[in-house]
């Protein structure tokens, strides 16, 4: 329908009207996503009174955004903290990983040691780790900082060590029979080539990038939105813990959001971006 | 300045011991400066393992291969390459992928864009600079593969079968283009295929090659002039060259 509207439109038209026309495109699209959510908000809303759910056990929507903006300033506060934890340990995570995965990639020692080690690493679960960096680090934001690195960390390593070796024959051999050297390779076939697949690691530990700050901020902090959620819950303030939720799933979003942008303005050309 | 090429005593053995397995060889061989030699044989024959010994990419387990009397031992420089799937990167539009080419040698691009013109232009692909490879279609892919094989204008160019995946119409057309640009710029031509019919229409000389071990049975020349069109496809030479080698094959068991 909307499309069917915008279309009647003529076809010269200033800016503003385009930038319109785009947007009752997009909500065109999406109509049905949104009349979800606000659906799914009003259920909750209503179900609420009509099933007499007690409030200490789950507020309404209306209560849990009431309440939570008495508290913004707090909350706020250790959004910050969260967040820093966060996208220090992704970007540490990320400025390490990738070049041991081009390492791993490219050695073979390293490919019949390190790697090994990552793989088994990977197995196992990192959150396993973080009550004993927290008892050796304290409860200060470094220890939340590393089990962000550990948990972003193998996704990132074990899909660029995949996307660094598989440049295919052909290509590898064309570069070779141009005498081109390793450095120019690598810098006109090798990198652009690897980054679809290394995306795919940064994508993945960006969503569980969130998920350690908070599981640490759990286990011993007294700052963040996961000391937050847990105080709260502990207080039957349910109300404030959802608003803890709220926030970390806007920075998850945020996180996973902006890698998600980057791709596609790195590797317009992926045919994974191309067919959306 | 085209390339003269020697094959002596040339063999490949990919493995050791008892699962060793001996693909191609031992081949001696002369190509001319300026020749268009096809090496015509089933698959798994070795024929694209050939190529690659002859490009430098892979060592030789005997013998040696002499560019203008030059024993190769690396990768070749002065080659341009096609292989069945082509060597464009999906990031780069058709003119950004021949510039690849020149990039990769440490070359200037914009100093070569009229060659780079010219060399569009005569597969017919003027317009198409700035279109993504996946914009193209297959035959248009290899068309722009093989701009990118020619730019730094080689003197030798080495074909693994680069228009195998292609349908008949396609591999007709551009068989024709090939043949244009080697009849006006004479490099030397090593060409890989299966097509007894496309080794017969292009080359000035064919050589059979047995299946694995791949050796060279016999060379032929192919007397016929040049151009080849589809009306000298129906002349009694050209049908006679196809069933002469087809009764090789018939021979070996492999048809």
């Amino acid at each position: 329908m909307a499309s069917a509207l915008s279309s009647a439109e003529p076809a010269k038209a200033g800016a503003p009207v385009a930038a319109l026309r785009r947007a009752t495109r997009a909500l065109g699209r999406s109509w049905l996503f949104i009349a979800f959510f606000v659906g799914f908000f009003l259920f909750w809303q209503y179900a609420i009174d009509l099933f007499h759910v007690p409030e200490y056990i789950l507020p309404k929507p209306s209560e849990i955004v009431r309440r939570s903006w008495a508290d913004r300033g707090r909350l706020l506060d250790y959004t910050w903290v969260t967040a820093s934890e966060t996208l220090i340990g992704y970007a540490l995570a990320l400025a390490i990983a990738v070049p041991l995965g081009l390492a791993i990639a490219f050695s073979s020692f390293l490919r019949q040691t390190v790697y090994p080690f990552c793989v088994s690493l990977e197995m196992t679960p990192k959150i396993a780790f973080a009550p004993l960096f927290i008892s050796w680090l304290g409860f200060g934001i470094l220890p939340k900082v590393i089990i962000v690195i550990l948990v972003c960390f193998f996704p990132v390593v074990l899909n660029a060590v995949l996307a660094f070796s598989s440049l295919g024959d052909e290509l590898e051999r064309f570069c070779r029979s141009t005498g081109a050297g390793v450095v120019r390779t690598f810098v006109k076939v090798r990198l652009p080539a690897a980054l679809p697949q290394c995306f795919v690691g940064f994508k993945y530990a960006a969503i569980n990038a969130t998920v350690g700050a908070t599981i640490a901020e759990f286990i011993g902090s007294d700052q963040g939105l996961g000391f937050y959620i847990q105080i709260s819950t502990g207080n039957m303030r349910p109300d404030l813990a959802f608003a803890g939720i709220f926030l970390l799933t806007i920075l998850g979003l945020t996180l996973f959001g902006c890698v998600t942008l980057a791709e596609r303005w790195l590797i317009p050309w992926h045919v994974s971006i191309r067919r959306r | 300045m085209a390339a003269t090429i020697e094959l002596r005593g040339l063999a490949k053995t990919f493995g050791e011991g008892a699962t060793a397995i001996h693909a191609v060889g031992p081949i001696d061989l002369k190509v001319a400066a300026g020749e268009f030699v096809s090496f015509l044989g089933p698959s798994g024959c070795g024929k694209s393992t050939l190529m690659l010994i002859m490009a430098g990419l892979l060592p030789p387990t005997a013998g040696e291969v002499r560019f203008d009397d030059r024993r190769v031992d690396g990768p070749q420089t002065a080659v341009g390459i096609m292989f069945q799937d082509n060597t464009l990167v999906p990031w780069r539009c058709v003119w950004d992928n021949i510039a690849l080419q020149l990039e990769l040698r440490g070359l200037e691009p914009s100093r070569y864009a009229d060659r780079i013109g010219t060399l569009l232009g005569s597969v017919k692909l003027t317009g198409f600079e700035r279109r993504m490879p996946y914009e193209l279609s297959g035959g248009m892919q290899q068309r722009a593969a093989f701009c990118q094989a020619m730019v730094h204008d080689p003197n030798t160019l080495l074909f693994d079968e680069p228009l195998g995946k292609l349908d008949a119409m396609t591999r007709e057309a551009i068989r024709r283009d090939l043949q244009a640009l080697w009849i006006t710029t004479r490099p030397t031509v090593i060409f890989v295929t299966h097509s007894i019919e496309e080794a017969v229409q292009l080359s000035s000389k064919v050589c059979i090659v047995t299946p694995r071990p791949g050796r060279i049975d016999r060379e032929i020349a192919i007397d016929l002039p040049y151009p080849r069109d589809l009306e000298i496809k129906k002349s009694r030479a050209f049908i006679d060259h196809v069933r002469d080698i087809e009764e090789i094959f018939h021979g070996f068991g492999v048809i």
